[in-house]
């Protein structure tokens, strides 16, 4: 089996990762921030670890402001229902997961707030930042209090230049949320460079941690209103969740086994780097284009935005059974619309959505030779 | 049997175990050794919260770089380790 679907989730994840949780399970994993025994203690101290870690990484101004979820959809869905407010106007791309699109959605079905799309023209080539800037422009209302938007797309590698983005947010005022799912440890970020005030990202994917991690790291003066309540560890006597970052926003025991591996993911992903990893993804990327493309009966959608992500159908072939055909022959893809329509409605895949690729740092060009000669039979074959 | 008397130490009550951790990187950027405890239930305000032990001796320079950093400390007090 070769797997080529770390989109959805990292695998294999590095020794010290898995040997960490392991470790954990065995010898400290106490419960974290619940009472001051050694056990307690020394879970604290791993997760502190992993939150100073992952601030540094990411740019963020301290190890409090890293709030641990257990994935991006959870981070995204506390920044957005706890920053937005009755009455305000938001913008998302046309290249959103439904982690963003569901709950925007769903306030604006509430009445809570209203929204806009603005195009980030992932289909077409050679589009300038500066009209995706005018785009943004073009779309913002005087009650617009937030823009949303993933950094990488799920399912075809646009990547949306933040730092221009952040400073229009600045500029107007705006809050700025970044779905980080297809960016962390693939594509360098710096919050504080970047502008962003919440990025949402998953220990489980590029940053090569278990599932069941994710986080939402805060810009400065960034509160949202807590999604959850419960324990928090401390000032029991209060029928409130605390004001203080990140206990305000995580109610109940941390998945702390989850956490002590992610803390290694960071840290192997770090030891390698950010850019010699995307490096290596989009010459894997590229080089399975390479040996699909000419194919008569092929279609690669977006060729000019290879990254870490490859999107194709065999035409004539609804993309399940493309799937399927890849899976029996022993490669893992995901056929379908990867929880992203407004993203293929955009890239305008067929109906059925398309195949997509993922490769890791870990996949090797022998493997992408392997899957590259097995697409061409399915497409002979047809 | 006579019983021995606890060792008296200074304590200052941050919060949440990990506001108080990073109180104590910042105490220990500055060479100032501190433990995270349970702060005493009279200096918990709402209820349970984590404080910092430390030697007497330093709490001046404690209380000052404690605030240089701005980490906000709830209460000082004096106790037995």
């Amino acid at each position: 089996m070769i797997y080529f679907d770390n989109a959805a989730t990292s695998f294999p994840k590095p020794m010290a990762v898995t040997e960490e949780q392991a470790a954990c399970m065995r010898k400290y994993c106490g419960n974290a921030g619940r009472g001051s025994h050694a056990l307690a203690m020394a879970a604290a101290e791993k997760i502190f670890e992993c939150r100073s870690l992952a601030a540094d990484f990411f740019g963020a101004t301290g190890a409090e402001k890293v709030v641990f979820t257990m994935n991006t959809t959870m981070a995204l869905n506390i920044a957005i229902k706890g920053l937005l407010k009755r009455g305000d106007h938001v913008l998302i791309s046309d290249m959103e997961h439904n982690a963003v699109w569901r709950p925007i959605e769903a306030l604006a079905r509430g009445g809570v707030i209203t929204y806009d799309i603005f195009s980030t023209f992932a289909a077409e080539k050679d589009v300038s930042e500066e009209v995706i800037c005018r785009e943004i422009r073009a779309r913002l209302k005087p009650n617009t209090t937030m823009l949303v938007c993933a950094h990488a797309s799920n399912i075809c590698s646009a990547v949306l230049p933040l730092r221009a983005i952040g400073r229009i947010c600045a500029q107007m005022g705006i809050l700025f949320v970044v779905d980080g799912a297809q960016s962390a440890g693939h594509v360098p970020i710096h919050m504080q460079e970047m502008g962003i005030s919440a990025l949402c990202v998953p220990g489980h994917k590029g940053l090569w941690g278990p599932q069941g991690s994710g986080m939402l790291i805060l810009g400065d003066g960034v509160l949202p209103d807590p999604l959850f309540q419960g324990g928090s560890g401390y000032q029991s006597l209060e029928s409130a969740m605390p004001s203080d970052l990140p206990e305000r926003l995580e109610a109940g025991t941390l998945p702390t086994p989850a956490i002590a591996g992610l803390c290694e993911g960071i840290r192997e992903v770090s030891r390698i780097g950010v850019e010699k990893i995307g490096r290596r993804e989009k010459e894997l990327s590229r080089a399975l284009c390479e040996g699909i493309r000419t194919l008569p009966n092929v279609t690669v959608y977006t060729p000019h935005l290879l990254g870490s992500v490859l999107l194709f159908n065999v035409d004539g072939l609804p993309a399940n059974q493309t799937g399927a055909l890849l899976d029996k022959m022993g490669f893992c893809v995901r056929a379908g619309y990867h929880c992203a329509s407004l993203a293929h409605r955009t890239i305008r895949t067929p109906v059925g959505g398309a195949v997509r690729v993922s490769p890791s740092y870990y996949n090797t060009f022998s493997e992408i030779d392997r899957l590259a000669i097995a697409v061409r039979e399915i497409a002979i074959r047809q | 049997m006579r019983r021995e008397t606890g060792h008296v130490e200074c304590f200052c009550t941050v919060g949440s175990v990990t506001l108080t951790m990073r109180a104590q990187n910042v105490l220990q950027a500055a060479s100032i050794r501190s433990q995270v405890v349970s702060a005493d239930a009279a200096h918990a305000a709402k209820g349970c919260a984590y404080a910092l032990s430390y030697s007497c001796s330093q709490e001046p320079l404690v209380r000052r770089v404690l605030e240089n950093a701005g980490i906000h400390v709830r209460s000082f007090y004096k106790g037995e380790s």
